[in-house]
């Protein structure tokens, strides 16, 4: 039997589609969070758009709209200044 | 008017009668540059995210004030000057922020090692090995 061709980014497409996950949105936009929540005292949600190592989280993974990326990752980076974030999480 | 904010970080040794001349001294500068002290707070002590200049714990306090915008630039220098010189021994970092003009002053601050409860420690899940263990040997 022949070996049914299909390209990478078609594969990643269609299984993105049938996927379960859940649809990506702005968590800002969309009015769920107020835009003066991103504050750089406000550790808890910050810590939301971090990764484990401390990383922050690309837009295209938390969903963020630009302007609201932007945002958030000043105020990260005011929370590292400030030692209330880690720059790096080490294992 | 303008609402700024200014964050510090303290060495975790200070005491409270430094404590309250940095808060008296920092009013008076304010008050000098015909500003309006809003609230002076203390925060707490904190863990550390990372070290700094070696120590693991720091006191946080939040200063706000409202100042018109012809004084701005020069009270927010001798802020810069007060904390970054004078009181460089017991401050260890500081942050300025504008809130903008009427800015909220509503915030969420994080939960201090003062306020915090003790830790408890969960032994749930030795209980429920243990009982696991047990039903296995039955």
């Amino acid at each position: 039997m022949s070996k049914l061709k299909i390209s990478g980014r078609l594969l990643k497409k269609r299984t993105r589609k049938s996927g379960f996950t859940a649809a990506k949105r702005c968590r800002f936009s969309c009015g769920e969070l107020p835009e003066s929540a991103i504050d750089y005292k406000n550790v808890d949600l910050l810590k939301s758009f971090l990764t484990e190592r401390g990383k922050i989280l690309p837009s295209r993974i938390s969903g963020n709209a630009a302007y609201y990326q932007r945002a958030v990752s000043r105020e990260i980076r005011k929370a590292r200044t400030m030692a209330l974030l880690p720059y790096s999480q080490n294992y | 008017m303008m609402r700024y904010e200014v964050l510090f970080l303290a060495v975790p040794t200070i005491t409270s009668d430094e404590a309250t001349t940095i808060e008296t001294q920092c009013a008076a500068l304010i008050k000098s540059h015909k500003a309006f002290l809003i609230s002076f707070e203390r925060w707490g002590k904190y863990y550390l995210a990372f070290q700094v200049r070696k120590n693991d714990y720091g006191v946080y306090f939040l200063v706000r004030f409202e100042v018109e915008d012809k004084d701005k630039q020069p009270l927010l220098e001798a802020l810069k000057t007060f904390f970054a010189v004078k009181y460089n021994e017991l401050v260890m970092r500081f942050v300025v922020t504008a809130l903008g003009e009427n800015g909220a002053l509503e915030y969420h601050r994080p939960e201090s090692l003062d306020s915090a409860p003790s830790r408890e420690y969960n032994n749930s899940y030795n209980r429920e090995s243990s009982d696991e263990a047990s039903l296995d040997l039955e």
